[in-house]
């Protein structure tokens, strides 16, 4: 294929693109090395500040390459270059710019960059506002950027017999990463148009909720960059206080990447729910609770100078475990234990390298100075908030443990089958109750442990007098929240004792911290911090158990499965039919009816709440929806609807549709399997079919379908027939028609769900009404200017001449001599129609145009004109029309196409998740603001 | 012994307590054959017999989902999904199902489909248009 020279390629922007990766690639090479080098000449010469200079140019190079990348990428995307393969993959012709981000990062080398891109970001800050701390972090944050550029490198190595990829490039050209007989094309590019954004990823969450996460995970690189630079110069009590800050940073906009895909998840995905404990969810929240236990000691190390070491060890963790979920989400190892789906891009080895690296590098780092750490020789108190504050991190630290074991159960497998290649594999049999049963403990020791902790003070600070204080401020609200447990506990759907555990244990959280904030907090915003994010942990606690256990269904089918034996038959599904009413658990539901515009297809479900007496209380519709993919050929995603209240949400989701809904290919093959059969119906008189009855009302020359498209001069017939079914309990009005469009003749047939029927007019019907012109008997008539004839039924009188007419079966041409004659058809003294049919003299050849009247089914030719006489010469036919019956013809075993098949869930409470959810992320934001003004 | 050492300990303690505790909560991927002589609840992956009928039909009930699939054994079975047919369900290259083994068929109440790849996808789509 080498010979070739393709036609239409623009290579220029993937050259240098690929040139800027390159580039990029080595200047952070070039970082890590300068700002090593400078961290050594520091410790013997802090004068020489050379290397810290070109670490400086050497990192800025990096992030110019990778906006720039950035920029050539988006550039390429923008002008459709399809001769890239990333382009052709994430773009297509109908892509909506506003999707152009959505696009940008929904693969794996977009979703890199913009990884990277914040890296630059923070990298750029850290160097004017780092201080002395500049060269150790950028050292290492640079290293990581080594890592991350080689992710896009798209280079092959020689490796044994075969070859080793490094990297996949965004700036890879389409046909040599696939070989396909199009590339021998040298007009490839005319033959292809982009394959396009999935259409599950085409909207505002996917814009908003990538960029959020990736900033977080790229924050949670800074934490480790500081705590490699406290063990690497050995000042290990300076590191904490800017580590502190970035880790507020970081845990805040992380948590709120978290809490976004959860919202996705549940707003506008199908999975009937915020957390799922998917493999993909897990591998985000691990690394946050990690870092989550950081900032907590790393408060403690600040205050009193314990837990250092572990705040040492939870950052390297934090940052070691995003990368590692980067391995699990994107090596394709998690295969089928997840419902993500994942691309596989062949760099299962490199990224597992990316872990191995970062995790020796800090455990380098670790054991060579663990034993310079400082440690207090005075150990922590039971009655000091820094021992229950780093009882709590543990615990949260073995959250993450438990959570990323069971996680990681496909590595495992994947190991194990290095020795036994028989082995089957583990799995969870049901996941989600096994990541509940233990989490559930996590939550109660965590909410006892922070509604404790809140009144005791560091260092056991004047406990004797402190004592009597605290034991108050503890018992009341323990007495409080025992009396809200005792009451609220009867309200949720279940007798475990855990259950009111946990929700004792929010409760108490939930009090206890606005208590503290009541009586001590006002005004202190750092106390504020802690006591608005641990209130909001116990609300979200109540949240999660009232939406989880208290989680019902408004859609219950009671005739299902009644010939198999199951011990738990859960039916949470419901078929409505178009129209008509169903009753289900209080509320009467009806399916009014779909809509499509673009890609979308929205569904109208009415709701009627009503009262023992069956009176309505309240009435909504939920609207949800399923997007084709851009091809038009299947669905890409089912998005649900839902209604929000204060107390509770109303969930709706599509489980079902009529096949021919779901595959526009089906509908074809469907169409084409029909057999239909041909039963003719007398006018105004009923006939029968092979199942039901009809009746011929009318034919109309104006029918209304909604395929039928009408143009001026389309001849169109319509058939009004009345069905019903035996009983007279179904009878529906229908209209099929016919079309002749261009000399075709289009078939517009009529479907009539509730009778499985689907009823077209014969073809052959069409020349009965309209009589073709081989068939039809002329009659001579003769007329002159102002003359009038009787012909059929009416008075004929030509009204005068056309010297310019316009007729569609007639072109003029230069020389022509036409005339088009004005014939006024008279019945009763009153204009009915005109017919103007043109007399033509081209090139000494006379001929006419025919003017046809469909509707009176009048036919009109000017056929001479006697000079001599000045009689013009005319001929006049009419259509036959003498038929008795229309034949039309039925299919009558037609799968119905108006139903829809739903899934309604009651989440009560969900609202306080929320709620919850975004007072802690509030919490962490007022203690990062509280320390902004400080300097690192 | 430091107060925060006892703590480690008691969490390393427990942590193994848990993980036994939990190989409650495992199961290897199972076979029909496996199924049918313990009769407990188990996860089996095996791929879809499209030759068999997919049985959907949300108007008679939009709980039930009846088709055939061939595990690690080849072995073919059917299998009763109590759910609605996964979206694109006929496409998919491997299925898990997660159920027990009810007087001859597999009753499953959990399933996930593997769709196949994306790189499948691009030749399908360069087939067409090319």
């Amino acid at each position: 294929m080498e010979n070739i020279s393709y036609i239409g390629e623009t290579l220029w922007p993937g050259s240098l693109g690929h040139f800027c990766i390159v580039l990029g690639f080595v200047a952070a090479l070039i970082g890590v090395a300068a700002y090593a080098l400078q961290v050594k000449t520091d410790k013997t010469d802090s004068d020489n500040q050379s290397w810290r200079l070109l670490g400086r140019f050497a990192f800025t190079i990096h992030t110019i390459s990778t906006f720039a990348i950035i920029g050539l990428l988006f550039y390429m995307m923008g002008s459709k270059m399809y001769e890239y393969h990333y382009v052709f993959n994430q773009v297509s012709n109908d892509l909506q710019d506003r999707y152009i981000f959505s696009a940008f990062w929904g693969g794996q080398e977009g979703s890199f960059l913009l990884w990277m891109f914040w890296h630059c970001v923070l990298g750029m800050i850290l160097i004017f506002k780092s201080g002395t701390w500049e060269a150790p972090v950028m050292a290492v944050l640079s290293s990581i950027e080594v890592f991350l550029s080689s992710m896009l490198l798209g280079v092959y190595l020689p490796w044994g017999e075969s070859q080793a990829k490094i990297g996949s490039s965004p700036t890879s050209l389409f046909r040599d990463v696939m070989d396909a007989p199009i590339f021998a094309n040298a007009d490839y590019l005319s033959m292809i148009e982009g394959s396009g954004l999935n259409p599950l990823l085409q909207n505002y969450w996917m814009t908003i909720h990538p960029p959020t996460l990736f900033l977080g995970f790229a924050s949670v690189a800074i934490p480790f960059c500081f705590a490699i630079a406290g063990l690497w110069t050995g000042r290990h009590k300076e590191w904490l206080k800017p580590a502190l800050k970035w880790s507020l940073f970081s845990c805040a906009i992380f948590g709120t990447g978290i809490l976004m895909g959860a919202a996705w998840a549940y707003e506008a995905l199908s999975f009937g729910g915020y957390w799922a404990w998917d493999p993909v969810e897990n591998a985000s929240l691990v690394p946050w609770l990690f870092l989550l236990a950081g900032l907590h000691t790393n408060l403690i190390a600040k205050a009193t100078g314990h837990s250092i070491r572990a705040t040492y060890i939870l950052y390297l963790m934090g940052f070691v475990f995003v990368v590692y979920s980067t391995f699990l989400t994107r090596s394709g190892i998690l295969g089928d234990t997840s419902a993500h789906a994942f691309t596989e891009m062949g760099l299962e080895w490199q990224l597992a390298g990316f872990v191995a690296f970062f995790a020796l590098l800090g455990k380098f780092f670790l054991l060579k100075n663990y034993r310079s750490i400082p440690v207090p020789e005075k150990e922590e108190k039971f009655s000091s908030k820094e021992f229950w504050m780093y009882i709590g991190s543990i615990i949260l630290f073995f959250s993450g443990v438990l959570i990323i074991g069971a996680t990681s159960l496909p590595v495992f497998n994947k190991i194990y089958t290095v020795f036994d290649p028989e082995f089957a594999g583990y799995a969870i049999t049901d996941p989600e109750e096994h990541y509940n049963r233990y989490q559930l403990w996590i939550g109660v020791f965590i909410g006892l442990i922070s509604g404790v902790a809140q009144f005791l003070r560091y260092r056991s600070l004047n406990w004797d007098s402190h004592k009597s204080t605290f034991a108050k401020e503890v018992g009341i609200s323990l007495v409080l929240s025992a009396v809200l447990t005792f009451f609220i506990a009867r309200t949720l759907y279940t007798s475990s004792f855990q259950y009111s555990l946990l929700l004792f244990a929010g409760l108490f959280t939930l009090i206890s911290n606005i208590y503290f904030l009541v009586v001590k907090g006002r005004g202190n915003s750092s106390l504020m911090a802690s006591a608005v994010s641990h209130a909001g942990f116990g609300i979200m606690v109540v949240g999660i158990l009232f939406s989880g256990i208290n989680k019902g269904y408004i859609t219950s089918n009671p005739f299902a499965m009644k010939d198999i034996v199951v011990e738990e038959k859960e039916s949470n599904y419901v078929s409505l039919l178009k129209g008509e009413k169903m009753f289900s658990k209080g509320y009467w539901m009806t399916y009014l009816g779909d809509t499509l515009s673009g890609n979308v297809r929205t569904y109208d479900i009415n709701f009627k709440k009503v009262n023992e007496d069956n009176e309505t209380i309240e009435e909504f519709n939920l609207n949800p929806t399923t997007v084709y993919t851009n091809d038009f050929k299947r669905i890409a995603a089912n998005n649900p609807s839902t209604n929000h209240y204060f107390n509770k949400d109303i969930f709706l989701t599509i489980a079902g549709l009529p096949k021919h809904l779901q595959d526009v290919e089906f509908a074809k093959e469907m169409e084409d399997s029909l057999t239909y059969e041909l039963f003719s119906g007398t006018l105004s008189d009923t006939f029968s079919t092979a199942r039901n009855f009809g009746v011929i009302r009318s034919i109309t020359f104006e029918p209304e379908h909604e395929d039928l498209d009408r143009e001026e001069y389309d001849l169109v017939l319509g058939v009004n027939v009345t069905l019903m079914d035996s009983t007279n309990r179904i009878v529906e009005d229908v209209q099929p028609a016919l079309a002749l469009k261009g000399g075709l003749i289009y078939q517009y047939p009529a479907h009539i769900d509730p009778l499985n029927t689907r009823v077209k007019v014969d073809e052959n019907f069409f020349s009965e009404v309209f009589t073709q012109e081989s068939t039809l008997d002329y009659d001579d008539i003769k007329l002159k200017e102002g003359g009038s004839v009787d012909w059929k039924g009416y008075e004929v009188k030509l009204n005068g001449f056309n010297r310019t007419p316009e007729h569609k079966n007639y072109e003029q041409e230069e020389g022509d001599i036409a005339i088009a004659a004005n014939l006024d058809f008279y019945r009763n003294d009153i204009i009915e129609f005109t017919a103007k049919p043109i007399f033509v003299i081209r090139d000494s050849q006379r001929f006419s145009i025919k003017d046809y009247l469909h509707i009176p089914g009048v036919h009109t030719r000017f056929s001479n004109i006697d000079p001599a006489s000045g009689e013009m010469e005319f001929l006049f036919g009419q259509d036959k029309r003498d038929f008795q019956s229309v034949p039309l013809v039925f299919a009558e075993n037609v799968p119905r196409s108006d139903f829809i098949s739903i899934e309604g869930i009651v989440f009560p409470f969900i609202n306080l998740v929320w709620l919850g959810c975004i007072m802690m992320m509030l919490g962490l934001t007022i203690g990062l603001f509280k320390r902004f003004g400080q300097p690192a | 012994m430091k107060k925060s050492h006892i703590v480690i300990f008691l969490m390393i303690v427990a942590g193994i307590a848990l993980l036994f505790s939990a190989t409650g909560d495992l199961s290897t991927y199972s076979t029909f054959a496996t199924a049918e002589d313990s009769g407990a609840r188990v996860k089996i992956a095996g791929e879809l017999v499209l030759e068999k009928d997919i049985i959907f039909d949300p108007l008679k009930d939009p709980n039930y989902t009846g088709f055939h699939l061939k595990d690690a054994d080849n072995r073919i079975k059917e299998v009763v999904l109590l759910k609605a047919k996964p979206q694109d369900f006929e496409l998919s290259e491997q299925v898990v199902v997660t159920g027990s083994m009810q007087q001859g068929k597999f009753v499953a109440n959990e399933v996930l489909t593997k769709c196949p790849s994306k790189y499948k996808d691009e030749e399908m789509a360069l087939r067409k248009q090319g």
